[in-house]
């Protein structure tokens, strides 16, 4: 059974008055609500993808001491609109000898595969678009999308430094996704379920009840994912793909305009997208710390507020590595990912496992204060 | 109505993309059709109810196949990217001469037709059903099923793909000449 | 129209392009690439099979099992072909005329 927005929302009452004016439709309907909130939800990331760009000048020149943009609107916060507006009225050059249709195709295919794994980000547990009951494993797979258009951007720009970048980029994304799954799959392993819904009931508010502190073996996988969740998504210090010493921009070096737009959002999106991901799956997404029995919308409202703040946070952290970290080398990032984080993830499975078949699936904290 | 739409979009893309993969003379241009026609064989699994199926479908396609193909034809392809065999008609990348070109019409004439009197069979013994919208979870009696019933089948794969890897790492690794 | 007809024929579609392809390619990738096409057109089967005829389950663990396999088979087919290439320098099918070199 798949919990949907419409199956959530069609428990209150004003949904019934909105079937009445819809005429009974309730195909209509459920299509009228999916496509609001699906608007409401683009728009929102693309804000946060926008402010993200802000966000990284601003924290970096905070850590270097600098002001950062501080010309259009208060403290420089239009300035991603300035920048947007730039990028549109851009001349939309392709290099002669690219092979046009995977030019094209490539940012479209980033931002598809971005864009859809926002179908099951759970923002508070009634506002999900679709609670699929493979939600996560989902979003894992549609992201690689990503992957695939890095690589065909670094090849269809017909360019040395594109193709190294994308070669580097797919390789790099490839496999990382390892640990990264491994990782997921350990939470999966306590919660019972993979969809967004049963990961984020068997947390609860209060920090002891995360997963993140469930079991030792939890605590690590939260770094494993986090670590790998960086280089997934080309962050520094894994941001080899687009190496700005080496390699001028890395797989979208022969992008302008809008097209190099939208890699920029894509990859800003995702970066929020896994933030969001590990706040749901390691740090008890939208639940609030107070036991709630009565389901209000304004208490979802504060639910999407909390998850806000915790994805929010853990994007400050990615920003604030960048801004910290040299980047690595090829070779050492290819066996950070294949000497350490896959053997430490596969432990921590195993582990979890063992945990889960010793202590009867209970949490340090219930071992301690004999809760439930 | 949703499932009939996910179902008219995914048999096109599927379909359409398939004969693209046909069609189509640059190799890489054929990968990224492969692609499409996956994804919309994953849709196509969706409307059939198969959760677990079709995501892993996305996953081990997109994530990993098509991206080895890609890596497979930049790192070998060099000049042959496009394909120059001679054909009659210069549409799709096919070789041959007139024979070649008549014994295959008929071999597809009798296929069809085979295939055609089968589907007819089919399609009377079993007509199209109404399953209504619910579509009841797959995951859990998967899982059931792979440690229970096909626990060999499930075992032996995992030793297959072991293998598979150590294989495709000693074959493709460089040596001296 | 969503009957277990239509699955079929769009199952035919692919296995044919996928012979077709399969077939007329002088290119080793382009030929595995015609096996993949050819691999879906049987799990797709499966599954639509195991949803209009059995009404269980063990379709789908067919058609996992058949993703496990093309997985492999892409792998060990793809690290083949690479070092085809670099032996030969060509991934002409017709190159590939001795068993060693």
């Amino acid at each position: 059974m798949n919990q949907t927005l419409v199956s959530y929302l069609s428990q209150y009452e004003f949904y019934d008055i909105l079937l009445g004016l819809f005429g009974m439709n309730a195909g209509l309907l459920a299509f009228t609500i999916y496509l609001l909130f699906t608007l409401a939800i683009v728009g929102l990331c693309a804000t946060i993808g926008g402010l993200g760009t802000y966000a990284e000048r601003k924290i970096s020149a905070d850590i270097q001491q600098r002001v950062g943009p501080n010309r259009v609107g208060p403290y420089g916060i239009l300035q991603f609109l300035a920048d947007g507006v730039k990028m549109i009225t851009k001349e939309d050059v392709m290099p002669f000898t690219a092979d046009k249709f995977l030019f094209y195709l490539a940012p479209m295919l980033a931002l598809i595969g971005v864009f859809a794994t926002l179908a099951v980000l759970p923002w508070s547990s009634g506002f999900m678009m679709a609670d699929l009951n493979v939600g996560i494993f989902y979003l894992i797979a549609i992201s690689s999308l990503v992957g695939v258009s890095v690589f065909l951007g670094g090849y269809a720009s017909n360019s040395k430094w594109s193709m190294l970048g994308g070669l580097r980029g797919a390789s790099q994304i490839i496999s990382y996704e390892i640990p990264v799954t491994i990782s997921v799959l350990s939470i999966t392993l306590l919660a019972g379920g993979m969809s967004f819904g049963t990961i984020l009931s068997h947390q609860q508010g209060t920090p002891i009840n995360w997963f993140l502190f469930h079991n030792p073996f939890a605590f690590v996988a939260f770094f494993v994912y986090f670590v790998g969740a960086l280089a997934e998504t080309n962050r520094a210090p894994f941001d080899l793909p687009e190496a700005e010493s080496e390699l001028v921009s890395g797989y979208h070096t022969e992008y302008t305009g809008m097209r190099f737009g939208f890699f920029a959002l894509a990859e800003y999106i995702e970066v929020f997208v896994v933030c969001g991901v590990g706040a749901a799956l390691f740090l008890g997404g939208g639940n609030l710390p107070f036991d709630v029995s009565i389901d209000i919308i304004p208490l979802q409202l504060v639910q999407v507020t909390v998850f806000l703040a915790k994805a929010l946070l853990l994007y400050y952290v990615v920003i604030w590595v960048r801004w910290t970290f040299p980047r690595l080398r090829v070779d050492q990032l290819m066996s950070i990912c294949w000497k350490y984080l896959t053997p430490i993830a596969i432990f921590n499975l195993v582990g979890n496992a063992v945990w889960m078949v010793m202590f009867n699936g209970k949490s340090v904290a219930d071992l301690m204060f004999g809760g439930h | 109505m949703f499932a009939q739409l996910l179902f008219l979009m995914s048999a096109l893309l599927t379909v359409g993309c398939a004969i693209a993969v046909t069609v189509t003379k640059n190799i890489m241009h054929s990968c990224i059709f492969l692609l499409g026609s996956l994804i919309g064989v994953a849709g196509l699994y969706a409307t059939l109810g198969a959760d677990f199926v079709a995501v892993t479908q996305i996953m081990v396609y997109v994530g990993g196949i098509v991206i080895l193909m890609l890596f497979a034809v930049m790192l070998t392809g060099g000049k042959d990217f496009v394909s120059r065999a001679q054909n009659l008609l210069g549409l799709a990348p096919a070789m041959g001469n007139k024979w070649t070109y008549a014994t295959g019409l008929f071999v597809a004439t009798v296929f069809l037709l085979t295939n055609i009197s089968l589907m007819m069979n089919i399609s009377q013994a079993y007509p199209a059903k109404n399953f209504g919208s619910e579509f009841p979870s797959t995951v859990s009696a998967i899982g059931k099923l792979l440690v229970k019933e096909h626990v060999l089948a499930f075992e032996l794969s995992s030793v297959l793909l072991l293998g598979a890897l150590v294989g495709a790492a000693i074959i493709a690794r460089p040596r001296k000449q | 129209m969503m009957g277990l007809t239509s699955y079929l024929v769009i199952s035919l579609i692919l296995f044919v392009t996928g012979l077709v392809v399969m077939l007329s390619r002088k290119n080793i990738v382009a030929i595995l690439l015609g096996i993949e096409l050819i691999l879906n057109a049987a799990a797709l089967n499966f599954v639509a099979y195991s949803r209009y005829v059995t009404g269980n389950l063990d379709g789908h663990i067919f058609s996992l099992f058949i993703i496990v396999v093309a997985a492999a088979e892409a792998a060990v087919g793809l690290a083949i072909v690479i070092r085809f290439f670099q032996i030969k320098e060509t991934i002409h099918i017709d190159e590939a005329t001795q068993l060693r070199n």
